[in-house]
């Protein structure tokens, strides 16, 4: 469904089954159904800016781990293809009220939020909710507004209301799509949140396969040892391993030890403050935390990259504190990867001289969560110093005279998967459409966890540099099938079962490679876009301190041989060396000629 | 001279070099919990080598040859032969072998996972042990 926010007219959107056959869904299909609307001198924050959640043909069914909805749109952090996944029961809720997604172009003329119930669709106002109500609070106020208790609200806080371009949305027990600035998108078109509810079935070409198949593999998945430890202890089940290896980043990326990571593990917090887990629609692994800080509710706890931003990054080990940060971020509308690489670079600079405590309104001392506290608010109020905090840490480093100090790529802030121990994630990092993205490729868990379903059981070296190019890539493309799906990246399911469950949803009956290959046209697809919106060649690049050897700890002396990967990277992915972009042969392979014209129209 | 395994010889030979690895014992300062190794075989009954770890330290390791008399232990690691031999040859790593349940872990993962470190120095030294495989 499309929704003009501006004039309130709604319209339905049919796809053709070939469309949906060469894209599937979720980040893919909408790479394909924006290309026509993202140019460059599009505003990100502007009304004609589309905002785009879309589900995918997994999404809502009893699948493996696929309760995920996607968000697509131009990026207000990086001008660039912007996406991000997120889970919870928002996307299932919205294929259950007869819409596989919502396209939302214009801007309301005052603060609003969309309901959803089946056929009714309503703009109601939210003038009352805009500045008041955090992302929970909205949550709630809506339902009892709409008066449906099972209503599911995805909204933005005062991250989304601001413009921040790392604000998020949220919706039910803090599920986020997190990176790439989509809750500013929202908030530009004074949209507060949209709220749905639905009782219709979800189509599935061949019901009694499928659910014979997703019976199956949901077995296979509860038992297995990775979805254990996830149900165990979270996201963060790996930290001590990844503090190890060397691949757990500390002191914003300057330090390759610190002994109190060992106190704000996964583990830990299941010993000592865990009270329960959540899960997300209808998924067998149950990762979320839920944890009770003294004297508080029971609350969400944090992930992985919620612990090591606020954690090992500024030499905190309280986890009930770096709970709290993530808590705040949440409640805010921000993307605790941004905000927390924000606050590291500002407690780095403080260390080295180049903020004071002025500037940043008291002291930043590493180990002290209070700082962090403090500049979380700024940024959310654009107070001080927080109008620059607020644009992100590559502002925040030009502010202070030292823009290469940011760890960002494209202006998206690095996730704490580091390439000086699984060098795969260094081109992750450089070549992910949406800037440094975990999300894209999560290549760590090739090189670390192991995980060789991909590349045909064979083991790479985590500090192996051009020869796992092509890996890399080839992971990207199965990566960007279940972002197109839209599957969990924990649902750790043979590909020949997602294969299946793929089949008897769609009734496409693909081949395994033709179902890569729908990852591999989605990743040129966004690599076009991002070509129209200004990327080139040295937007493939990695922050200088990715590329400095720390002095101790699992991964010491070592860096990535980024050039000679990269070079290797083009030639695997049908790209120019020279430029970066696409060839035309390659995108013709993929059936992308049209977009080959568009791409290579200037020479 | 090469240590027939599973057997009781072998794993006194694991004991003691446990006992004299400097690395082993600082990854596994934190450890406390005995293990059973569990050796699979398709045609005749599992082959089970016990060894009680503390604080760095092997405190005891033989093989079992009554399992009814055979002490709890907080963890079982279970493997076909073919896998055992695999990790001991460094062909198969320790990680892979347990997230692909080539090795299945019982007992509490949070303890395992707390001490991932102390678990890959295990095998390591393991590894280094001169191992004739009795298949």
């Amino acid at each position: 469904m499309t929704i003009d926010l501006t004039s309130g007219r709604t319209a339905t959107i049919s796809l053709e089954p070939a469309l949906l056959r060469r894209y599937l869904g979720g980040s893919a299909l909408s790479a394909a159904l924006l290309y026509p609307r993202l140019t460059r001198d599009l505003d990100p924050l502007g009304p004609d800016n589309p905002l785009l959640i879309l589900n995918g043909p997994l999404s809502g069914t009893a699948g493996p781990s696929v309760g995920r909805f996607t968000v697509c749109a131009k990026s207000p952090a990086t001008g660039l293809w912007a996406e991000s996944n997120c889970g919870g029961f928002f996307g299932p809720e919205l294929r259950f009220a007869g819409y596989e997604g919502l396209l939302i172009l214009g801007k309301a003329p005052s603060p609003a939020y969309l309901w959803i119930h089946h056929d009714h669709v309503e703009l109601r106002p939210a003038e009352h909710l805009w500045g008041q109500a955090d992302t929970y609070l909205t949550q709630e106020k809506i339902r009892v507004e709409v008066g449906e208790r099972l209503a599911r609200v995805l909204g933005i806080g005062a991250g989304g209301e601001r413009l921040i371009p790392f604000s998020l949305l949220l919706c039910d027990h803090g599920r986020v799509a997190g990176r790439t600035g989509m809750g500013a998108v929202m908030g530009s078109k004074n949209l507060k949140a949209v709220a749905v509810r639905g009782t219709r079935k979800i189509p599935i070409a061949r019901e009694v396969e499928f659910n014979r198949l997703r019976s199956a593999a949901n077995l296979e998945l509860r038992n297995s040892t990775t979805s254990t430890v996830f149900r165990e202890m979270g996201s963060a089940n790996g930290s001590e391993y990844f503090d190890f290896m060397g691949e757990m980043p500390k002191r914003y990326f300057t330090r390759g030890v610190f002994e109190g990571a060992e106190r704000v593990s996964g583990a830990v917090m299941t010993e000592t403050l865990l009270t329960g887990v959540s899960t997300c629609h209808a998924c067998v692994i149950a990762c979320g935390r839920k944890v009770k800080l003294p004297g508080e509710a029971e609350g969400k706890g944090p992930e992985y990259e919620t612990i090591v931003g606020f954690g090992p990054q500024l030499l905190v080990d309280d986890l009930a504190a770096i709970t709290r940060l993530g808590r705040s971020c949440d409640a805010y509308g921000l993307d605790t990867i941004s905000m927390s690489n924000v606050i590291g670079l500002a407690y780095l600079l403080y260390s080295e001289g180049k903020l004071t405590a002025a500037q940043a309104g008291g002291p930043l001392e590493w180990g002290d969560p209070s700082g962090a506290e403090r500049l979380i608010h700024f940024t959310v109020r654009r107070e001080g110093l927080g109008e620059i905090l607020a644009q992100g840490a590559r502002a925040l480093g030009r502010h202070c005279g030292v823009e290469e100090a940011a760890v960002q790529v494209n202006n998206l802030e690095v996730a704490y998967h580091d390439p000086r121990a699984s060098s795969g994630m260094a081109l992750a990092y450089a070549t992910s459409p949406r800037g440094a993205c975990h999300n894209q490729s999560d290549y760590f868990m090739v090189d670390l966890w192991k995980d060789t379903s991909y590349s045909g059981g064979e083991l790479q070296d985590p500090r192996a540099g051009a020869e796992k190019s092509a890996d890399v890539a080839l992971h990207q493309d199965w990566r960007t099938v279940h972002n197109a799906l839209v599957q969990c990246f924990f649902a750790s399911v043979p590909l020949e079962t997602t294969l299946n469950l793929v089949n008897a949803v769609t009734g496409f009956d693909y081949l395994l490679d033709e179902l890569r290959q729908v990852g591999e046209r989605a990743w040129n697809l966004k690599r076009a876009i991002n070509h129209r919106l200004g990327l080139s060649r040295a937007n493939d690049t990695l922050p200088k301190a990715l590329l400095t050897p720390y002095a101790e700890g699992g991964s010491a002396g070592l860096v990535p041989d980024f050039p000679a990967m990269l070079l290797a990277y083009y030639a695997a992915r049908g790209w120019d060396e020279a430029t970066g972009r696409p060839t035309r042969a390659t995108l013709q392979r993929l059936g992308l000629g049209e977009v080959a014209d568009d791409v290579w129209r200037t020479d | 001279m090469a240590t027939p395994f599973p057997s009781d010889a072998w794993i006194k030979a694991l004991k003691d070099r446990l006992n004299h690895t400097a690395a082993y014992a600082e990854a596994a300062k934190n450890w406390e919990g005995d293990l059973y190794f569990q050796v699979d075989y398709a045609a005749r009954a599992p082959a089970l080598l016990y060894v009680d770890l503390w604080h760095g330290h092997c405190r005891d390791a033989f093989a079992v040859t009554e399992t009814e008399t055979a002490p709890k232990a907080a963890f079982r690691l279970s493997a076909s032969m073919e896998n055992f031999i695999k990790v001991l040859k460094r062909e198969l790593d320790p990680i892979q072998a347990m997230v692909t349940g080539k090795i299945k872990v019982q007992g509490n993962m949070v303890m395992m996972m707390k001490n991932i470190p102390a678990v890959l120095e295990f095998v390591r030294t393991a590894q280094q042990i001169e191992t004739e495989f009795l298949v």
